[in-house]
């Protein structure tokens, strides 16, 4: 079946499509966008159920493989000590977010020159602080101006409250005399642009029923539907086509809700998918002029992929410590090992983040991101009655650095509900990020233990969180030289010149921060770069 | 769903995984009931019932006596269960967490709203300004610690 073809056909409306469909609406052109998962409803939103907590192994896991949605698609993960976690929607996996919102850093863009590993970024923080701050304005950012670990900017509204975990933790670092400040986050701290503030409900990774949180489901998504974008939800894109004489993109094949395989036509398509989801599509889209995958030249396309491995450090305090108000992975982050330190014996960096402690469940079965249950017996009760409520937690999370044995590839045998080829993950541990989340365990520890804690816990093995593939980038990344990079410095493919790409996959390096505020900037950059270069687009 | 022989043992069983406070202010599993959500649990778990069916069969082969046992027998005979059937074992462990905490009224006894998280959520006050630069005061007073590239 034909579609009427449009100017611009984005692909995904989670955060990076969402982002650029906003940048590109002054432009006036016809903008599409199709998205394999559908609208969720208030009343479908878990944490308004009694059993609230069972979501999360069943309908609402953020692991596409426990949820088995007809709009997720399978990940072989076999291969991998890391699980890929998703949500396959609008708003994409910032429906299930946390809404971390740390920026990157000037020295994150300079890998190569300052440190010697990896590759420098072809941008630098200079050219994306506007778009931070556009972006923000759009999302609503709570946190606390003057933190010394970044160039000076203060958020537009006060910080979420730190709570108890945050005050008894913060307390450490300074007997530390080490860094630390109040979280940013995409949270409304106070009623903002029409939307309700945070209730301190803990259940973040349920989707925020009251709306609370940066979704783009609930940002963007409204603005622009009002201003005429067209969002068309259940389309799964199986193939993007491209013209065999001009190279050029011509829009998509996508299956509907009913199976039914559509042709969509556009002038411009835009990949938008995550860092899985992208290198997918385009190594799903072979043809005569690219055999081994769309805008592959390179043979770059699903290599270096970059998570953020994980592991977390816990402290048993002597009075509760309330850590299930308030959102769920944001109170404090200390940054003072962010930056290379060559004393170290690493390169590179990572983030001493205080995770709120989560649910009971969630915590019997073994914790955020594990499935690991408590002991049962007189053990489980005593550690439910004595441990649980008096936990404060640090995780830390580290940069990953790009490695093209780290990858995603097509699996041979895996496919989705229409019947296309799933993602398969390589994946292992480099020896720098098995340095650094030994280092990060020894400090949480030393923190925890100044705080004041009776009793530091750890996970007590080398492995990392499993569900913690929250984060998924590089498998597209950008620079000048197409010989060593998909796209170029604002998002165009080198092989394809009305291609553009805009979610993480297009990261050079992981940095150690969450990478949600970083992706929508760069989408709103590119957004900007089509417009200031709009005569010469496809040159 | 289970015979009057199969309750008996399970609830036993059940009380023993997670078991009630000494001061009796919180029920182990076996009396509140979590074998009712056993055979629900089917978005957790392939075959609740073969599986926890199968634990069942294992402690009535291995012990015939074990409802007369004293507790530490008890225990024992678990014990020497997990390890022989260590799956439908983790199981069966994993889906009374699940029946257990996912019951309102028991999120109370560890600190916890009974209520849906939304829309009520739970009433945590901000820090002050004035305490929040407190806080902050010495790592302001430390300066920029990022790197200029
Ligand atoms: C549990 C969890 C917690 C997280 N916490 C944080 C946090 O605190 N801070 C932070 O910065 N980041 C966090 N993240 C990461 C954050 O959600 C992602 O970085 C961000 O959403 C990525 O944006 P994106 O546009 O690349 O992809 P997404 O937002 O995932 O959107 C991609 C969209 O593309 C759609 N799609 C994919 N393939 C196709 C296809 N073939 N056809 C049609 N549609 C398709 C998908 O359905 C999806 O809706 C978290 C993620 C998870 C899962
Ligand atoms: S804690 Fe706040 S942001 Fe998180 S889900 Fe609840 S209301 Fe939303």
């Amino acid at each position: 079946m034909k579609n009427e073809p449009v100017d611009v056909l984005i692909i995904g409306a989670g955060a990076s499509g969402a982002a650029i469909a906003w940048s590109l609406l002054e432009t006036r052109m016809r903008i599409l966008c199709l998205e394999q998962g559908g609208h969720l409803q208030d009343k479908d939103f878990p944490s308004r159920r009694d059993d609230y907590e069972l979501s999360r192994y069943s309908y609402f896991s953020v692991d596409p493989n426990v949820r088995g949605a007809k709009e997720d698609y399978p990940i072989n993960n076999s291969d991998s000590c890391i699980a890929p976690v998703n949500w396959n929607g609008v708003g994409g996996s910032t429906m299930n977010f946390l809404g971390h919102w740390p920026r990157m850093k000037p020295s994150d863009f300079r890998a190569k020159t300052l440190d010697g590993v990896a590759e420098d970024w072809p941008i630098d923080y200079a050219t994306l602080e506007p778009f931070y701050e556009a972006n923000d304005r759009n999302t609503g950012v709570s946190g606390l101006g003057g933190n010394p670990a970044y160039p000076d900017y203060t958020p537009d509204l006060p910080p979420i409250p730190i709570g108890t975990l945050g005050q008894t933790l913060a307390k450490g670092f300074n007997e530390k005399g080490w860094h630390w400040w109040p979280s940013d986050v995409s949270i409304l701290s106070q009623d903002h642009d029409g939307r309700q503030k945070c209730v301190n409900a803990g259940t973040c990774d349920l989707g925020c029923a009251a709306g609370a949180k940066g979704g783009t489901n609930f940002t963007y998504w409204p603005i622009l539907e009002n201003a005429g974008v067209e969002l068309r939800t259940h389309a799964r894109v199986a193939e993007i086509l491209v013209d065999s004489d001009t190279g050029f993109a011509t829009g998509v094949l996508y299956f509907d809700k009913d199976g039914q395989l559509h042709e969509q036509r556009a002038e411009m398509v835009v990949v938008a998918c995550n860092g899985i989801g992208t290198p997918r599509l385009l190594l799903n889209s072979k043809s005569k002029a690219f055999p081994d995958g769309l805008a592959n030249r390179s043979g770059l396309v699903g290599k270096n992929l970059m998570f953020h491995p994980l592991t977390g450090v816990a402290g048993v305090f002597d009075k509760p410590m309330r850590g299930h108000e308030g959102p769920m992975a944001c109170s404090i982050l200390s940054q003072e090992f962010y930056e290379s330190d060559p004393a170290r014996g690493f390169v590179r960096g990572y983030g001493l983040h205080s995770g709120r402690s989560t649910t009971p469940m969630t915590f019997a079965l073994g914790g955020y991101g594990i499935d690991n249950p408590i002991p049962w017996g007189q053990e489980h009760r005593r550690i439910m009655d004595d441990v649980y409520p008096y936990l404060a937690g640090l995780t830390v999370v580290t940069e990953d650095l790009p490695e093209e044995v780290n990858c995603v590839t097509l699996d041979p045998d895996l496919k989705d509900s229409d019947g296309i080829p799933a993602p398969k993950i390589t994946y292992r541990l480099g020896e720098n990020t098995k340095k650094m989340l030994k280092h990060g365990e020894e400090k949480a520890k030393e923190v925890l233990l100044a705080a004041g804690a009776k009793e530091v816990l750890t996970k007590g093995d080398d492995t990392v969180w499993w569900r913690a593939g929250w984060h998924q980038m590089g498998t597209c990344r950008m620079g000048h030289d197409p010989e060593t990079s998909v796209v170029n410095a604002w998002g165009r493919s080198h092989d394809v010149k009305n291609l553009f790409i805009v979610d993480g996959s297009i990261f050079v390096t992981s940095a150690a921060v969450n990478p949600t505020s970083t992706i929508q900037a760069l989408a709103l950059y590119i957004g900007d770069s089509i417009k200031n270069n709009f005569e010469t687009l496809f040159d | 769903m289970w015979t009057k022989a199969q309750s008996e043992l399970l609830n036993v069983i059940l009380d023993h995984l997670i078991p009630p406070r000494a001061d009796g202010s919180a029920p182990g599993a076996g009396a509140l009931g979590v074998a009712e959500f056993l055979p629900t649990a089917t978005p957790f778990a392939e075959d609740p019932v073969g599986t926890v069916t199968a634990v069942l069969d294992h402690v009535s082969k291995t012990a015939p006596d074990f409802l007369s046992q004293s507790a530490a027998a008890q225990v024992a005979v678990l014990k020497a269960t997990e390890a022989a059937v260590p799956a439908p074992f983790a199981c069966l462990v994993r889906l009374t967490y699940m029946g257990y905490y996912s019951r309102p009224d028991t999120r109370p006894y560890v600190g916890v709203g009974a209520h849906p998280i939304h829309p009520e959520g739970y009433p945590v006050p901000s820090e002050s300004a004035e305490s929040l630069a407190e806080l902050t005061a010495p790592v302001r007073r430390r300066g920029q610690i990022y790197r200029n590239a």
